[in-house]
């Protein structure tokens, strides 16, 4: 960059040069008196008088009698000269400005689309200054750069795959204590400790399986390979087998009969079976779940699902959280009845839906989540 | 007592599974792989087979694929969690059912009487519908004068269709009334199916004359 500053300016000053030592030394050819005075060391002053006096005489409009241009004239000529100076000054400035600034826009526009998410772009280095090394650096930075983050995202999927690998591994001991669970239990003949180590058993291989199979589907949701089966589904009948299902019967549900909608009936179960359970192991009586279908924000119809408790509500700082895996509100409960990731698991089935689950609390207390589904 | 040959290469899974079985009050026989389940099957028949998805040499499905060209016999899959993949290709290979390991022995024991109960729609015993002839007592359909031979569940779905024609069915109540399903029932169970009876039943499984397509609702017997 510095170069090619250093380079702009010699040619500005020689180029601007040539006609001023052509006019200088025409102004000496026209005054030899001048040029013997100019070699006399003295004041300026006395050099400017001088050459006043030298004028010769006659009038300054009148006869030349040796030919040469009067005072007014000279000043003319020396300002046109100076003005055809500066646009060529300005014009060497801009051209050197423009050979300057076209790689850095350059430059500019590189870094604008990486910072965009490209991790591709490249310059092409042109000669061999400083604003070519520039260009150098960019590039090594952007392979770098994207050498760094294709090694991320490597690792990222290997601890992903690692996830679902292990749950996987899990399930084939898990099928096999599940299946023999319940001899254990159902035991006449084992009593005492023997009767109580066996219930806890069986009570923890219930919730090792909850959780193994909650791992999994995440870690389909992770790897991208959880799928929709959607199917005409009656919201109200849907509902009310939910709630039947896990023997909730103090839940309330307001749900107009009749509301059909394209749904995963499995994962729309499995999100209102963990919004309500969510609201009945954190929140208190009563619960309620109110489903109805109307324009959504964008105009477009869509489902929406609220389940509303009557507990002391959500702490302000967990509204935030609680879709997040394994987050616990109340720390002090070291372990509750669910996996832990019942509300993520509720919440990837409302985005594979295209939809959205809100965490919140009710002006009237309580915490309320609501699910919204598009149904076009 | 009803036999189950059960095929799963893990053997805790395989003897736990077996243990709980037994206790359920069926007769169970094992094996370990797809190629021992296939030889297994040449002799003494199992009422029901449980086969597990995922077996080393020969998989599942092609397990599946082979019994179905020369037995009717009930075949429940064990998958994976979610596994879609097997799931559909279990369904697509000729299974009647499936259950998601780890499995819970009720549930299991639920679906094995499901796959095996005969079941008793009204009607005369002895219907003609165009070419097809369905006998009801002798649990016999034949059309063109020509046996067909469908598995238990083909036929339950058949019967169940047939007892009340031209009524249509939703997937939902076929999933109830020939498979026990609960409200979450796979709907692809009955797709496949209906598949797999159009393919043995009607004289062009694309145009079906028997089996209808309600689009948007279900399935209907007729009109013929």
């Amino acid at each position: 960059m510095r170069t090619r500053l250093i380079v702009a300016f010699i040619v500005v000053v020689m180029v601007a040069a040539i006609p001023e030592a052509w006019l200088i030394s025409l102004i000496f050819r026209w005054y030899p008196s001048l040029a013997k005075l100019a070699a006399i060391p003295g004041p300026i002053d006395s050099l400017l008088v001088e050459h006043r006096l030298a004028l010769p005489p006659g009038g300054s409009s009148g006869a030349r009698p040796f030919g040469r241009p009067d005072s007014v004239a000279i000043v003319v000529f020396f300002l046109v000269v100076v003005g055809l100076l500066l646009m060529v000054i300005t014009g060497l400035a801009f051209a050197a400005t423009r050979r300057v600034l076209s790689p850095v826009g350059r430059l500019a526009q590189a870094a604008q689309a990486m910072s965009g998410g490209d991790l591709t772009v490249r310059l092409e280095p042109r000669g061999r200054d400083e604003l070519a090394r520039l260009v150098a650096t960019f590039n090594t930075m952007a392979a770098a750069l994207a050498g760094k983050i294709a090694q991320l995202e490597r690792m990222e999927a290997r601890a992903r795959q690692f996830a679902g690998d292990v749950s996987h591994e899990l399930r084939t001991p898990l099928t096999a204590m599940t299946a023999v669970a319940d001899i254990l239990h159902d035991q006449p003949a084992i009593t005492g400790e023997a009767a109580a180590a066996a219930r806890l058993v069986s009570q923890e291989i219930r919730h090792m399986n909850r959780l193994v199979n909650d791992l999994i589907e995440i870690s389909r949701f992770d790897a991208g390979t959880a799928q929709l089966v959607c199917q005409d589904t009656d919201i109200a009948v849907c509902v009310a087998a939910c709630l039947r299902a896990r023997n909730w019967a103090g839940v309330d549900s307001e749900v107009p009969p009749g509301l059909s909608v394209r749904l995963d009936r499995r994962r729309f179960d499995v999100i209102v079976a963990n919004l309500v359970g969510n609201a009945v192991r954190h929140g208190e009586a009563p619960v309620t779940v109110r489903a109805s279908a109307g324009p959504g924000a964008d105009g477009r119809t869509e489902l929406t699902v609220q389940v509303r408790d009557h507990g002391p509500g959500l702490p302000p700082d967990a509204v935030a959280h609680v879709f997040e895996r394994f987050y616990k509100a109340d720390t002090a409960r070291a372990r509750s009845q669910g996996s832990g990731l019942g509300l993520a698991i509720a919440w990837e089935n409302a985005r594979l839906h295209g939809g959205s689950i809100d965490a919140g609390n009710h002006p009237g207390g309580g915490a309320i989540f609501t699910l919204r589904l598009p149904t076009g | 007592m009803t036999t189950v040959l059960l095929v799963e290469d893990d053997p805790a899974a395989r003897e736990g599974l077996e243990l709980a079985l037994r206790r359920l009050g069926y007769g169970v026989r094992s094996a370990v792989t797809g190629e021992a389940a296939l030889d297994g099957l040449g002799g003494a028949a199992a009422d029901v087979v449980v086969l597990d998805v995922m077996l080393p040499g020969l998989d599942g499905l092609e397990v599946c694929r082979r019994l179905r060209r020369r037995s009717e016999v009930p075949v429940i899959m064990l998958t994976a969690r979610g596994g879609d993949l097997d799931i559909v290709g279990g369904l697509e290979a000729g299974a009647d059912d499936y259950v998601v390991k780890p499995v819970e022995p009720r549930v299991l024991d639920a679906r094995i009487r499901a796959v095996l109960r005969r079941i008793d729609r009204p009607g005369s015993p002895v219907e003609t519908h165009g070419e097809l002839v369905i006998d009801r007592a002798s649990l016999i359909v034949r059309r063109a004068g020509r046996e067909v031979s469908l598995t238990p569940t083909e036929l339950r779905l058949l019967l169940v269709l047939s007892g009340s024609p031209r009524q249509v069915f939703s997937r939902e109540q076929l999933l109830g009334l020939v498979w026990e399903h609960d409200y979450l029932g796979d709907s692809r169970l009955v797709d496949a199916c209906v598949q797999r009876l159009r393919a043995k039943i009607e004289a062009d499984p694309a145009g079906p004359r028997y089996v209808q397509t309600v689009r948007g609702f279900g399935y209907r017997f007729g009109p013929v």
